[in-house]
């Protein structure tokens, strides 16, 4: 009803199907309740999850197949949430993916009930949440611009930026520094310095 | 060419496969390559020469250009190998492959050009492989090998190392080196094999072995460092995670040693905690100190040891350890030492200096007759007031140096008197003294140090310190409001506030110090004024050094000696005589002839003190000083790097060689122009500084390398020598394995009956993989692999499913510095079906965590969590988990079993913006400077979308950085985003130091 999906709508709605599945112990971040839903884990509005283990797998190869058929068009994210629970996994683990991944799933591995459960508990938690946590992460002070520029040729560490700004002033400085210049920083070997005079002296695009 | 190097020739010719040859560095491994080379001609084909370093490929050509001293077997002039570039026109490279004269080529163009038929393998006679030891099972030179080898069984490879050490680096990695190669036959040429060693000592050079001995402070830092690294390996093998037996502090000091650590967790390295990272970064910064400290001079090492301390001061366990606190201490003693005006010494010196050195404090004390508490002392610092004395101690390398050369030249001379019996042989003998150094910056620093003298060399970069100091502490001054820590911090105190009770005394001290660096700058800004300050009160300064006595004097500079002398000074003075004397007498077992030259030596190093007056004194004074170390006439000298790896003694001919900074592969080197040279007069002198890591690690590599070739015969004796040498059992069971598995799986999944295609499957895959094994695994499956440059994704499967491909550790990284989020979503973008694979290593667990380090909550940190938000943020995205390369290869085939072919032309224009002027083609990698742009794209104010226009508007970074704000505003489209970027590139870069 109305009421009762309101009342859960913090929880994870688990299929019947789930039943007895030791899954079940290791949520617990998260409320889940029992209800008719056609996957196994209800996780959101648009987000669903079919457990299945590579064990459970190899005696049924067709059981996952009709499982994602079922759940139709009806959600964004379709999670296959596979247990690897078998020494040998190439062979099914293969099958499984390709099943997923031809059917428009997203397959998740856990190596462990607990990782399993914390896969579902997590997707349920961080439904709203920004993907600021793993986006390039700035820092705005000098400092960490001009590392994080001059960082991107090999090999330049941080020590040798405080040592490249220290001895040219200022970025341009160090632009514009001939290599007998840059020799002569403390730390900065042939390799490195042939390396930084490349960067800013050979054009951009090396046919015109 | 000696003996046993036409023999090694002679035994690489009589193996038609070719072979893998051995031999001990610096035994000239480019001599036998240029003599293959000369051997070759082009009827047999076309020879390519593989994974040649810089230096390597040019002391190549340089071998070839001496006249050849085997005749060209075809009349033909010598083949001088040119370059075969990657911004060479298709066309262009693919008449070179078949002109059959002989070229440098970079294996990941070779791939390239073999996978897309620019290069017949048919046209080829054979490789020349460099750097073997860098090989592994899925490098892409066994892969080159393996399509030259399939379609061309004549084609010989012949390949070759110098470094016998790596060799034995892992299980069996001579056989199985062997084995990627195809070839049959391991030559191993270790410097004591007997027929090397006879060759090498027919007429040995005359060697003379200089041991010079540290300064106390030099041992006090190497001490404090060795203790420091023995802290690290001890909390090192705490974790459990490493195997202990290589972990050595005399391993430590090798750079091969990052690599055992590496190796061994490496597999691990994700579910390692920041400490035991921490740990292992720290063990390579104290190897880079212990070496910097014998080849940088006092001040140079001081100011590389703060910009240590802002870059990693936050974050090392070092740092904080008791030793590494005295390395700053004695590093920074070495350079000066603050000195309060009332007779005290305050310098160098925090508190816990004095704390360990019960003696001087005591002295002190005594001296000054005050007993004040510690911290009342610092208190009492303030009112007073300190001076700062220069210590500025001299490299001891230096004055060896210089009295070495004074000898030489004075030989010389007598020779030039005694007449013409040497005169024939000075026509031969080029004269020219040699002295080989490390790298660049010691070559200029001691080129300056013999035209200038030491006082000028340490003095000028004393008063670089210096300014960069007062621009520092000036800044900070201005910021103090803003953070409390700089104290603490950046500045030059031997203390960290943190956590210590001292805190008042400790910054009011550190402030004094500070004051007194800042006076001292000021004054060397008006240093004419000094320098008449000095020559008044030289007179009493003298006394007393002279007497080594204090006395009650009237002048400042006066009482400052007095106090550097009264505590703790003398030690010093007393320290450096005695080394000094150690060092005549080494000498003069040496030579025997050098008297008036040392005692010069000696009184000038009792004056190292205060030595920035020195240079006046000098004339009033010591006259007799100011002959020997200005006047004396030096020799030319030629300076000469030996990182930059140019052969150079071939083509300068020295008669004197001194080696500043010994190095087995340039002894190696000396040993082979002498005896190629045997009737050269040849002098080489070493300089070791007596019980460093230096001398330590020079043994220490000569041992590595003679148990390596020992390792080696070993092996050798019980080798399994590979019969596939033709290649041709290479790949041929695993297509065969791969076929049926990939039609096995198109008939479970055939759609409607339809019949799978028994064409050959075709895999697009970027360039930059290349470094990768995966399409070298993808090959050995049988699959068509195409190199492109893409700008989405790395591998495209079909025109719908593109694969981004993560080894465990990239996926940690990248999740970490966001890159895979914006790798992710430009997939997204473009294609159908964008795919995530993540790729464990076969030799490590399947997993990313164990169930116990899951953990009760749901962290943000996690794995889990940040791949749950991509997988919310993505639900398009695809992921595949694949155990090994070789199961990635085969979930590769199974998803492309009924998908189309991968269009090329489409692939290569994913992403790329369509953009007037530019034109996409395979070789866009090599057609731009790639870092230059990745930098570019970082600067401030540079977006995706007017990146390309400021790469229009000028040439490189160096140009732009020239560019005025008008002109960026025009290429940025933006008065603002110009602005910001000017901004950031003029910005005032703050010192740190």
């Amino acid at each position: 009803s109305q009421n009762f999906s309101a009342q859960n709508r913090n929880a994870i709605l688990v299929s019947h199907r789930q039943k007895g599945n030791p899954l079940l112990k290791h949520i617990r971040n998260v409320k889940w309740v029992f209800a008719d839903v056609v996957c196994d884990y209800l996780l959101g509005q648009n987000s669903c999850a079919l457990y299945i283990s590579l064990r459970y797998h190899l005696l049924h190869p067709d059981y996952l197949y009709y499982r994602i058929r079922e759940l139709q068009k009806n959600f964004k994210l379709r999670v296959v949430l596979c247990h690897v629970d078998v020494v040998d996994v190439a062979k099914p683990l293969l099958e499984v993916t390709r099943t997923s991944l031809l059917h428009d799933c997203t397959l998740l591995c856990g190596w462990s009930l607990e990782e399993c459960g914390r896969y579902l508990e997590t997707i349920k938690v961080y439904e709203k949440k920004s993907a600021d946590s793993i986006r390039e992460q700035m820092d705005t002070d000098y400092l960490s611009r001009l590392t994080h520029a001059l960082t991107t040729i090999r090999h330049v560490n941080k020590t040798d930026v405080i040592t490249l700004g220290t001895t040219f002033g200022s970025l341009s400085g160090i632009m514009d520094s001939s290599m007998e210049d840059l020799a002569r920083c403390p730390g900065i070997g042939e390799q490195k310095v042939k390396r930084l005079y490349d960067t800013f002296h050979k054009p951009f695009r090396r046919v015109s | 060419m000696l003996p046993f190097q036409e023999q090694i020739i002679a035994e690489l010719l009589d193996e038609p496969g070719g072979g893998l040859v051995v031999l001990s560095s610096g035994l000239s491994l480019e001599t036998l390559v240029s003599a293959l080379l000369r051997l070759h001609s082009p009827s047999q084909g076309t020879l390519l020469i593989l994974s040649a370093s810089e230096f390597q490929k040019s002391s190549v050509l340089q071998c070839l250009r001496r006249s050849p001293d085997l005749q060209s077997t075809h009349g033909a002039l010598s083949p001088v190998p040119a370059e075969i570039p990657g911004d060479l026109p298709s066309h262009h490279r693919s008449s070179r492959y078949t002109s059959g004269a002989a070229f440098f080529v970079s294996p990941r163009i070779l791939i390239a050009d073999l996978l897309t038929s620019r290069c017949p393998p048919s046209a080829l006679a054979g490789l020349i492989i460099f750097n073997a030891h860098q090989l592994a099972d899925t490098s892409t030179e066994s892969f080159i090998v393996r399509v030259v080898r399939s379609a061309n069984r004549n084609a010989y490879v012949r390949a070759f190392t110098d470094s016998p050490q790596a060799m034995v680096a892992g299980f069996a990695k001579a056989e199985r080196t062997m084995r990627w190669l195809g070839v049959r036959r391991l030559h191993l040429w270790p410097r004591f094999q007997v027929q090397v060693s006879s060759d090498l000592e027919v007429s040995p050079p005359e060697v003379v072995d200089v041991r010079v001995p540290m300064t106390g402070a030099m041992r006090g830092i190497q001490g404090a460092i060795l203790g420091a690294m023995d802290a690290c390996l001890k909390e090192l093998r705490l974790t459990n995670k490493v195997d202990v037996e290589d972990l050595t502090v005399e391993n430590g000091l090798f750079k091969s040693f990052d690599e055992i650590v590496r190796r061994q967790l490496d597999p691990i390295w994700h579910t390692l905690g920041m400490k035991t990272k921490q740990l292992v970064a720290d063990l390579r910064t104290l190897r880079k100190l212990a070496d910097y400290l014998v080849r940088y001079d006092a001040v140079t090492y001081l100011k590389y040891l703060d910009t240590l301390r802002v870059s990693e001061g936050v974050r090392s366990v070092w740092i904080f350890a008791d030793s590494s606190h005295k390395i700053f201490e004695f590093a920074k003693r070495r350079v000066y030492q603050v000195v309060r005006e009332g007779l005290k010494l305050i310098g160098g010196a925090g508190i816990g200096i004095k704390r360990k050195r019960q003696k001087g404090d005591n002295r002190e004390e005594s001296a000054g007759g005050s007993p004040f508490s510690k911290i009342g002392n610092g208190e009492r610092g303030i009112d007073i007031g300190v001076v700062l004395k220069e210590v500025l101690e001299q490299a001891p390398k230096w004055r060896v140096l210089r009295e070495l050369l004074e000898e030489i030249e004075e030989e010389r001379q007598k020779n030039v008197f005694s007449g013409d019996a040497k005169l024939e042989n000075s026509n031969d003998n080029s004269g020219i003294i040699l002295v080989a150094c490390k790298d660049e910056r010691s070559c200029m620093q001691l080129e300056e140090f013999i035209e200038k003298g030491s006082q000028k060399v340490t003095q000028e970069e004393w008063k670089k310190y210096l300014l960069d100091k007062v621009e520092s502490l000036g800044l900070r001054k201005k910021n103090k409001k803003m953070s409390q820590a700089p104290e603490g911090f950046g500045v030059l105190n031997a203390e960290t506030p943190v956590g210590r009770g001292e805190n008042t005394g400790f910054n009011s001290i550190s402030q004094l110090e500070n004051d007194a660096l800042l006076t001292a700058a000021s004054e060397i800004i008006n240093s004419a004024e000094v320098k008449a300050v000095s020559e008044s009160t030289s007179d009493a300064h003298a006394e007393t050094k002279r007497h080594g006595k204090g006395k009650v004097g009237k002048g400042k500079a006066r009482r400052c000696v007095e106090a550097v002398l009264m505590s703790g000074g003398k030690n010093k003075i007393n320290k450096i005589m005695d080394a000094t004397k150690s060092k005549v007498e080494v000498k003069s077992t040496l030579h025997g002839e050098c008297g008036v030259v040392d005692v010069g030596g000696l009184e000038e190093s009792t004056d190292d003190g205060p030595s920035s007056e020195t240079v006046a004194h000098k004339h009033n004074l010591l006259p007799d000083q100011t002959v020997c170390s200005v006047n004396k006439p030096l020799p030319p000298v030629q300076l000469y790097a030996l990182e930059s790896g140019q052969n150079i003694l071939d083509s300068l001919k020295p008669s004197v060689i001194i080696v500043y900074h010994p190095d087995v592969r340039f002894v190696r080197e000396i040993e082979v122009y002498k005896a190629e040279n045997p009737s050269k007069e040849l002098k080489i002198y070493f300089l070791f500084y007596e019980d460093s890591t230096e001398a330590q690690k020079f043994e220490a590599s000569i041992r590595r390398e003679n148990a390596a070739f020992e390792s080696l015969i070993r092996q050798k004796s019980l080798m399994m020598i590979p019969v596939d040498r033709d290649g041709h059992s290479f790949g041929l069971s695993a297509t065969k394995e791969s076929q049926s598995l990939v039609s096995q799986n198109a008939i479970t999944r055939k759609a409607g009956g339809r019949i799978a295609s028994e064409k050959e499957m075709q895999v697009i895959v970027d360039m930059r993989e290349f470094m990768s094994s995966l399409p070298n695994v993808l090959h050995l499956r049988g699959m068509r692999v195409i190199p492109l440059t893409l700008e989405v994704g790395d591998y495209i499967l079909s025109p719908s499913i593109c694969v981004e491909r993560k080894s465990v550790m990239d996926l940690f990284q990248s999740f970490t510095s966001g890159r895979l989020y914006n790798q992710v979503e430009t997939m997204v973008r473009y294609y159908e079906i964008p795919v995530l694979l993540i790729e464990f290593s076969q030799d490590k667990s399947f997993s990313f965590q164990s169930a116990s380090d899951i953990g009760g909550d749901v962290s943000p940190t996690n794995i889990i969590s940040k791949l749950s938000l991509l997988v919310l943020h993505f639900p398009r995205l695809r992921l595949v988990w694949s155990r090994s390369v070789h199961a990635t290869a085969e979930i590769f085939a199974s998803l492309k079993a009924n998908q189309d072919e991968p269009d090329e032309t489409k692939a290569a224009r994913v992403g790329v913006p369509s953009h007037d002027g530019i034109i996409e083609n395979d070789a866009r990698a090599e057609n731009y400077n790639t870092s230059a742009i990745e930098f570019l794209r970082r600067l401030p104010g540079v977006t995706d979308s007017n990146y390309r226009a400021l790469m229009d508007g000028c040439r490189s970074l160096a140009e732009l950085a020239l560019l005025p704000t008008e002109r960026l505003a025009k290429l940025m489209g933006g008065q603002k985003a110009a602005r910001t970027l000017r901004e950031f590139l003029d910005a005032k870069c703050p010192t740190m130091l």
